[in-house]
């Protein structure tokens, strides 16, 4: 394990949809290493953090995703995924909105943001059930193509910009590879 | 165009062409005036439409980026790019909206269609009478049509319109046709529109022909679950949506004296229909309590759990929703399949000619798996017939209907772990999981997911071992399938004349905070008991809960501490704090009927061939909302279509986003809420009420929330609005330990305040919104954004203006 961490843990494989028929067309997601992930998060201007109920499953992530909260980081709690930021007194910059009204709302150029200060430059997806949060990655794809599709998630999420491949079952892996985004961010 | 009895007067007019269609005799009872919009053509709404789609934003989610319809494809459309014939994505998309739109419509037009001559056929034609309590009998014929149908006959009409219109709307899908992303949607929710009326036509002349229940709040108490099925008789089970042949089997085990020897299970809705049959206070030419019966197995969702269960004798399949690998299936175990409408004939013989014994004795015989047999009466006997004869011989052939314990073992030790199955089951259960428990003999977990699985079967598809995964949960679950015995309130029908009579005024002044109809079936995100959770947090809240179909059915699976079912816990009126079984897909319509008749009962709106008027009415005032979850067919996609042309909003499941559009609202923007007050013509901002007509949520918490939140109305009264905030709120406590961040922007006066906040609520909008508050009076000074106005009267029409400039 310490090796593992020392060299990063390798978040590139596996790079088929988790809902395997899940294959839209010629354009299709990169997997990226944790650290280039965290970088590419640190220089976006307007990132939005998006999170969903799945959090629920795993709640060690709802600490992981309030430490990039803290790192100045909007939170849009989807679904009902608010309640787990309400049991950890956290709720700071932590905005209650579904997923599909915020959908949306990115894909129109205008829209001012959660805070009311302009349109989003990256999203990054983390905990939503996988259907759906493909869908909303295909809707920002496909009609607005200015906002950086990043997903953080334990899963290949084909239609965005920039995933990890599936890590549904090393779940392990998977946290220890959120931590390094978390570290990169940190730099 | 409008035709009407009687004069008309022609003034200014220069190059006008008169065209005289059919002339419409109206002029005996009915005295409502022809609306503006009988028989609407496909762009006759579309201003309408257009209205609900600039106000609430199409948006869509490619399930492809591709396009394959013609041979110029495949056309690479990846980020609304165009194709080589010129169509765009979001065009793309609105053509595949409107075909899953059409073939929903189609589906239940084409069962009205059948319906309509079997009917005529067997019974003649009869007259519509709806009862003494009905009389607003038919709303969105009336409304659509601008016709009241008086007999049978009178549906050729409806029929005919609607087949025109649809086949107008499947022109405009080919390449070159329709092509702007916003007329495919007006399409869209004229094809839903018209799925609504097919629907009422189906239900309306299964009602009568076979005297089915009329708004009955007290339908009985039935038994559903394949534990009601007597396995010591012939069980034969009637599946689909069209009860031709399930009726005459019951006809046929009446007149003959079986049901000593036979048993018959309804699943899917024919179960519904079949039940209902004979119920009614109307014309009897079907024995009366027939209905009473035969049993209700259950919902479609279970269709492979129920045939794994050992109890199916033959299987009789009409039409819709049944599952493809029915035959393969039943083939495997031996039970006869019958196909009985040509929608459905399975690669199977047709012998509707061959003679009755000849028929039986193959299927009795196994020398064929099945056979399709059109004419119902001749199916509905062979059916029985088959369902007794071969009960001995299937015991005989010693069928395996369930694993045994030594194969669960050798097929659970196959299992590698490879997590194939996990990529593609739908509610994303770990089988291996399940898997690694069962080995070390732990099957409990089989047991938690069973009602999780939706029984599509694309996991053992994906199995590189080839382990059965469904009957590995068929195994841990034998108990539960064969001892599944539950209550259900059979369908009631239409909404009673005086039922509305009761509700509108709370209606509509919100004071019964809203209309929840929960409808769509079995691809439920986290399993069936969300039904039942859904629909007793709505109506132990003192909403009018109306379901039907199979969701219906799956709410009648999970009982309370006392053990009683959602059914025997509340009363079935169309009323607060009830809960009615409306009947089954094609009762869908009377959700919409029932929205019609509190403008046109309550409100005394003229409904004659006046849709968006009425459509119009309903957005601004009566809070209703439907949620369509677990909604897998595009007959789901076409009636919540068809609710959104109507004004009714819809939340659906996160699978749902397969539909690919969704018509959802930006509150930021204050020009898009604009109505105009009937009362002077003055354009006023609204709060986004509902703020989406088709809203995707992530969970049934979610999904409560916003349904809550949908059930606001511009129309609302102080103590209304404060009920259907304090829900609102009350909802997002319980399930998101929090206020909403929204619910300021409902609050119009300090009266609108939900009494157990109001003081916390005062506060805040000091505090966090800049409200200014007089303290002292407990008055908010400034703030909202518009006062409470009891006698405001919203509208999106401008001929609505009472007062003209
Ligand atoms: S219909 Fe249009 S977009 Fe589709 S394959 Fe043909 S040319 Fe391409
Ligand atoms: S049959 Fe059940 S377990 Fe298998 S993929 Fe479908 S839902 Fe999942
Ligand atoms: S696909 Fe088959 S072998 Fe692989 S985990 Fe699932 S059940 Fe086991």
């Amino acid at each position: 394990m310490a090796a593992e961490v020392k060299k990063g843990i390798d978040t590139t494989k596996n790079p088929i949809p988790f809902e395997m028929a899940q294959v839209p067309g010629p354009e299709q997601a990169k997997c990226y290493m944790p650290k280039v992930m965290g970088a590419i998060i640190k220089k976006a201007k307007r990132p939005l953090l998006v999170v969903g109920a799945e959090l629920f499953d795993d709640p060690i992530m709802f600490d992981k995703i309030i430490e990039m909260g803290k790192m100045g980081i909007p939170i849009a709690a989807t679904a009902h995924s608010v309640k787990g930021f309400v049991d950890r007194g956290y709720l700071e910059n932590v905005y209650q909105i579904g997923l599909h009204p915020l959908t949306n709302n990115l894909r129109f150029p205008d829209w001012k943001g959660l805070d009311g200060q302009g349109q989003y430059d990256a999203v990054i997806f983390m905990g939503i059930f996988y259907k759906f949060a493909n869908a909303m990655f295909a809707t920002l794809k496909n009609f607005n193509r200015d906002i950086k599709r990043i997903s953080v998630d334990r899963y290949y999420h084909i239609n965005a910009n920039m995933t990890f491949g599936n890590m549904a079952f090393i779940p392990d892996d998977y946290h220890a590879a959120v931590d390094e985004v978390i570290a990169a961010m940190q730099k | 165009m409008a035709t009407r009895e009687g004069s008309f007067s022609v003034e200014d007019m220069k190059n006008v062409q008169i065209n005289i269609g059919a002339v419409v005799k109206e002029a005996d009872e009915w005295d409502q005036e022809m609306g503006p919009h009988p028989k609407p053509g496909v762009a006759t709404l579309r201003s309408w439409d257009h209205m609900i789609a600039n106000r609430y934003k199409i948006m869509y989610a490619p399930a492809d980026d591709t396009c394959t319809l013609c041979t110029y494809g495949p056309c690479d459309l990846t980020g609304n790019k165009r194709g080589a014939c010129g169509i765009d994505q979001a065009g793309a998309c609105g053509k595949i909206v409107l075909i899953a739109c059409l073939m929903g419509c189609c589906a239940h037009a084409a069962h009205g269609r059948h319906l309509y001559h079997w009917c005529m056929d067997k019974f003649g034609d009869m007259k519509f009478d709806m009862g003494d309590e009905i009389l607003v009998d038919s709303p969105l014929y009336q409304t659509i049509m601008g016709t009241k149908p008086k007999n049978f006959k009178d549906f050729n009409e409806g029929l005919y319109y609607l087949e025109e219109e649809v086949v107008q709307l499947l022109a405009a899908t080919h390449t070159g046709q329709e092509s702007a992303f916003i007329d495919f949607e007006s399409k869209a929710l004229h094809a839903g529109m018209l799925d609504l009326l097919g629907m009422e036509i189906c239900d309306m002349l299964q009602i009568v022909a076979y005297n089915m229940p009329r708004g009955a709040a007290d339908a009985p108490i039935i038994e559903i679950g394949m534990g009601t099925l007597d396995q010591s008789k012939g069980v034969l089970i009637a599946y689909g949506h069209n009860l031709a042949a399930g009726a005459e089997a019951m006809l046929y085990a009446e007149s003959n004296n079986l049901w000593d020897k036979v048993d018959i299970g309804g699943v899917c809705c024919t179960a519904h229909d079949l039940n209902r049959i004979g119920l009614g206070k109307g014309e009897a030419k079907v024995p009366a309590g027939i209905g009473m019966k035969p049993k209700v197995a259950g919902a479609m969702g279970w269709w492979r759990k129920m045939i794994r269960s050992g109890v199916m004798d033959c299987v009789m399949v009409d039409e819709q929703c049944v599952f493809c690998d029915v035959l393969a299936d039943a083939e495997k175990r031996k039970i006869p399949v019958i196909a009985t409408t040509d929608k459905i004939m399975l690669g199977l013989p047709d012998r509707t000619n061959d003679s009755i014994d000849a028929i039986v004795d193959d299927l009795v015989s196994f020398k064929m798996p099945g056979v399709a047999v059109l004419d119902p009466v001749k199916a509905g006997e062979i059916g029985i017939r088959v369902a007794i004869a071969v009960k001995p011989k299937r015991a005989e052939a010693k069928i395996q209907n369930l694993i045994t314990e030594e194969q669960f073992k050798e097929s659970v030790a196959k299992c590698t772990q490879c997590n194939e199955c996990a990529f593609v089951c739908p509610p994303h259960i770990r089988i291996s999981k399940l898997i690694a428990d069962a080995v070390k003999g732990d099957l409990l977990p089989f047991s938690n997911y069973y009602e999780i699985c939706v029984g599509c079967g694309k996991c053992e598809q994906s199995c590189p071992q080839g382990i059965n995964i469904l009957d590995l949960f068929e195994y841990a679950n034998r108990q539960y399938i064969k001892n599944q015995k539950f209550k259900m309130r059979s369908g009631r029908g239409p909404a009673r004349d005086t039922e509305i009579r009761a509700v509108g005024a709370p209606i509509v002044l919100g004071t019964i905070p809203g209309v929840i109809a929960l409808v769509g079936c079995s691809n439920y995100p986290n399993g069936t008991k969300e039904c039942y959770d859904i629909a007793k947090e709505f109506v132990d809240r003192g909403y009018i809960v109306v379901t039907s179909g199979c969701m219906a059915m799956d709410m009648s699976l999970y009982t309370d501490v006392d053990g009683k079912t959602i059914w025997e816990q509340y009363p079935g009126g169309f009323d607060g704090r009830n809960i009615c079984n409306t009947g089954s897909c094609v009762s869908n319509a009377n959700i919409g009927d029932a929205a019609i008749k509190v403008a046109t009962i309550f409100a005394h709106r003229n409904h004659r061939g006046n849709f968006d008027d009425i459509a119009d009415y309903i957005l601004n005032k009566v809070g209703a909302c439907g949620v369509a979850w677990g909604a897998y067919s595009q007959k789901a996609a076409s009636i919540a279509t068809g609710c959104n042309r109507l004004g009714i909003p819809v939340v659906v499941q996160p699978h749902s986003v397969m539909y690919r559009r969704s018509f959802i609202g930006r509150t930021d923007k204050p020009e898009d809420w604009m109505v105009i007050d009937a009362r002077d013509g003055k354009m006023q901002q609204i709060e986004p009420a509902p703020e989406a007509m088709l809203y995707i949520a992530e969970t049934k918490e979610e999904a409560m929330v916003e349904m809550a939140k949908l059930c606001f109305r511009p129309s609302d009264n102080s103590i209304g609005r404060g009920i259907k905030l304090t829900h609102y709120c009350d909802i997002s406590m319980k399930y998101c330990g929090k206020l909403p961040d929204d619910w300021h922007i409902f609050v119009r006066d300090a009266k609108d305040l939900p009494l157990v906040y109001k003081e916390q609520m005062m506060k805040e909008l000091e505090s966090k919104h800049g409200w200014t508050i007089d303290w002292k009076a407990k008055k908010i000074l400034t703030g909202p954004l518009r006062p409470a106005d009891v006698s405001f009267d919203p509208t999106n029409l401008p001929r609505k203006i009472r007062t003209k400039k």
